[in-house]
């Protein structure tokens, strides 16, 4: 392996010269460096090609990514190729990690090391998500970067948990290692992730392709959620030590996700995997079901897999279930007190929620201060998850007095308590009250 | 469809039934059962502990008799300072990777009473001196390997990796602590490694403990000892926290037969690999110039 010395100097395949500044990192396939280049810090990766299996392919294929570009702005995206050296050897370069993301690693960890200057001792630092709808909004970002990159016909083929960059308090999602991204049905050595990679792959009758990815996305986002393995229980730690042949069967010959409602062999193990137990309490059940779905049938069924629009829909509605009460306890919906079937009711401050119920869907939106909905909630056309088009507001002159506000640009319709229906336009609002009814255009609602 | 009343076991029944190739149970197990009310269950969504690791314990078996002193203990204290913080990084999220240290010369030592985690781990320097007792090294670890003892975690664990380094001929009957190590099921399913220091030490034992030639790495100076044991603790924690890789070929479903030993076959490929791209004919050997 060709080990880049800082200071030295690559040349870039059209013109120009990358020095390198430092080593960020090491993974399986290759270092990265920080570079200067073009007067601006970029990432190179700088492969080890003895542990590539094509690395001439590879490096076409790489090309081809660079020239089709990222399916959308989610993406750190391979920019430019180095001139292969003597040997073969080669890197790109992509743009930098921004500031404010964390690794999914170090949500995971909840945690990440910091080298003291002074001491030059590790220190740990909190990694976690600031609000719930953050965390919701991440997971709608994930599955949705990845229904992009399908959509243009690539598969990412390792999905793993060191894939992802996330800012803790937005929500938003960079997907990175965006090298072995390859058209579906191809593939240039990766394998993947253990653990991450579908029983298929493990048990080597299929190479990683959209199917593939679907399982590693739904393990993904069950590490995410419920912080733990899904495939990891009593029948696993029961092995005490996972040598080669009991991963073969746990991951691919016999992989018994922990909650199968129809095989409780490998149920999660108190002290060991306490968050999944914790987490499984939680969640709502249309959301246990898709990963119920994804982790029995979608085992040897690959085609049954969740489809990534339909996860997008499942944490859309999730997050218009959060309710974030007065007294500080912020939880789905489905953890909340039922009085009747328009109303929630805090289990710990006794405080009521009235709900909104859409013409378009059954589940209804509990309304609290703060809560927002958003465009493709009210325009059934729309795949626009991340603006907001209304939120419930507090009247500035009139405190105390709660409404909603038309932050969309369209002009709606909410009825009055006088009976009839008022135009409302953009940056305007109007007051929630018992027989409140709203027409957004296609979608009304009412409370 | 979810069911709500699915009750888990808990970790000491768990460990309780488990005995499955030869890896024995644990005697005692922390009972941290806790009240399974609706209404003292912590439901915050946003409050989770850290996803549950799997284990791996390296161990380095070090030789730090009479023959070590000098230039080649200095660069082995100095590489195993410098090494630490690049273990640290190849846990992620799935591995907690802990280190244990056992140094062997008249008498055989633990660095610390216990594996300590790579994030705490701080390398106390050693000193060199007496005869090689590695047949005593090798019945002490074989004690340590155990549930019972050092690898003790709750939870999953994968096989450790043992590193052994030395510079000379074992003074004591390295056969009879092998005979007893070979027995232990850590020791068959580990990923073992061997690097001997200098024109005394023999591969051919090294080999004997490592079960092949293509673990065993030999270092005739300063330079190629640092860079040897870089190679050689970083592939081997890598590939060891990892787990294996599978086969190009999707021709025929994978066995049994065909994944046993693929970690330390891996790590025999890589340090093969690795080695003979190392080229360092600078450096005065360790056995001139004195």
């Amino acid at each position: 392996m060709v080990e880049l010395e800082v200071g030295q100097e690559v040349e870039m395949e059209f013109g120009g010269k990358a020095k390198v500044l430092s080593v960020i990192g090491s993974g399986g396939q290759g270092t990265v460096y920080l570079v200067r280049f073009n007067g601006q810090k970029w990432a190179l990766k700088w492969y080890d090609i003895d542990k590539m299996a094509k690395p001439k392919a590879f490096r076409k294929n790489l090309q081809t990514n660079i020239t089709d570009g990222p399916p959308s702005n989610k993406f750190l995206w391979p920019k430019y190729l180095t001139k292969e050296l003597p040997d073969g050897t080669f890197g790109y370069i992509m743009e930098l990690k921004p500031d404010g993301f964390d690794s999914f690693v170090d949500i995971l960890n909840t945690y990440k090391l910091e080298i003291d200057p002074l001491t030059g001792h590790a220190v740990k630092r909190q990694v976690k998500f600031t609000s719930l709808s953050a965390m919701v909004t991440c997971v709608i970002n994930i599955v949705n970067a990845f229904r992009q990159l399908h959509r243009s016909g690539k598969s990412y083929q390792d999905l793993n948990d060191g894939g992802f960059f996330i800012n803790v308090n937005t929500g938003a999602v960079l997907v990175c290692d965006c090298d072995n991204i390859a058209p579906d049905g191809s593939n240039f050595g990766i394998g993947g992730k253990p653990g991450y990679m579908a029983p298929e792959v493990v048990r080597g009758i299929a190479q990683p392709n959209v199917q593939t990815d679907k399982y590693s996305l739904a393990v993904v986002l069950f590490k995410l959620l419920f912080r733990g393995d899904p495939m990891e229980g009593e029948k696993v730690v029961r092995d005490v030590c996972l040598t080669e042949s009991s991963e073969l069967k746990h991951y691919g010959q016999n992989a018994v996700f922990v909650y199968d409602p129809n095989d409780s062999s490998n149920r999660p193990v108190r002290g060991i995997h306490d968050n999944v137990i914790k987490f499984w309490r939680i969640y709502p059940d249309y959301i246990k079901d898709a990963f119920i779905r994804s982790f029995t049938t979608g085992i040897s069924e690959p085609t049954k897999r969740i489809i990534e629009n339909e996860w997008q829909k499942l944490f859309i509605r999730l997050r218009s279930e959060i309710i974030q009460c007065g007294c500080g306890r912020t939880n789905f919906s489905s953890m909340f007190v039922q009085p009747n079937e328009k109303t929630f009711k805090c289990p710990k401050c006794g405080m009521e929620f009235a709900t909104l119920g859409f013409s378009n869907r059954p589940n209804r939106m509990p309304l609290y201060l703060g809560c927002k909905f958003y465009t493709c909630e009210i325009s059934p056309e729309s795949d626009d998850f991340s603006t907001v088009a209304g939120e419930l507001v507090e009247n500035k002159l009139k405190p105390g007095v709660l409404g909603i506000k038309n932050c969309s640009d369209r002009k709606w319709k909410a009825k009055m308590p006088d009976g009839v229906f008022y135009d409302i336009a953009p940056g305007k609002g109007f007051p929630v009250w018992q027989g409140l009814e709203i027409d957004f255009g296609e979608i009304k609602a009412q409370i | 469809m979810s069911n709500e009343n699915m009750t888990e076991p808990e970790v000491n029944e768990t460990q309780a039934a488990s005995a499955l190739d030869g890896f024995e149970p644990a005697e005692t197990a922390d009972t941290s059962a806790q009240s399974d009310d609706m209404l003292d269950f912590d439901d915050d969504p946003l409050s989770a502990t850290g996803v549950s690791r799997k284990s791996l314990v390296i161990f380095f078996l070090i030789d730090t008799s009479g023959s070590m002193k000098g230039k080649k203990m200095g660069e082995l204290n100095t590489v195993m300072e410098e090494l630490i913080p690049e273990i640290r990084r190849v846990g992620e999220a799935d591995t907690e990777v802990k280190v244990a240290v056992l140094t062997f010369s008249t008498e055989v030592r633990w660095m610390y009473s216990t594996p300590i985690a790579i994030e705490d781990f701080e390398w106390a320097r050693l000193r060199a001196s007496g005869v090689t007792s590695m047949g005593a090294a090798f019945k002490e670890l074989n004690q340590r390997m155990s549930r019972n003892s050092f690898l003790n975690s709750p939870s999953l664990s994968f096989a450790p990796v043992i590193f052994l380094m030395t510079d000379g001929y074992p003074s004591d009957d390295y056969k009879e602590g092998l005979r007893e190590l070979q027995a232990n099921s850590w020791y068959k399913f580990g990923l073992k490694a061997a690097l001997g220091i200098g024109q005394e030490a023999n591969d051919n034992i090294l080999a004997e403990f490592t079960g092949s030639k293509d673990t065993v790495v030999h270092a005739y100076s300063g330079g190629q000892l640092a860079q040897m044991i870089k190679i050689i603790a970083v592939t081997s924690s890598q590939i060891g926290s990892k787990s294996m890789t599978l086969s190009d070929d999707t021709s025929h479903e994978l066995g049994e037969e065909d994944v046993f030993a693929a970690k330390q076959k891996l790590l025999g490929q890589q340090i093969q690999d690795l080695v003979s791209s190392q080229t360092d004919g600078s450096d005065v050997p360790f056995d001139t110039g004195w």
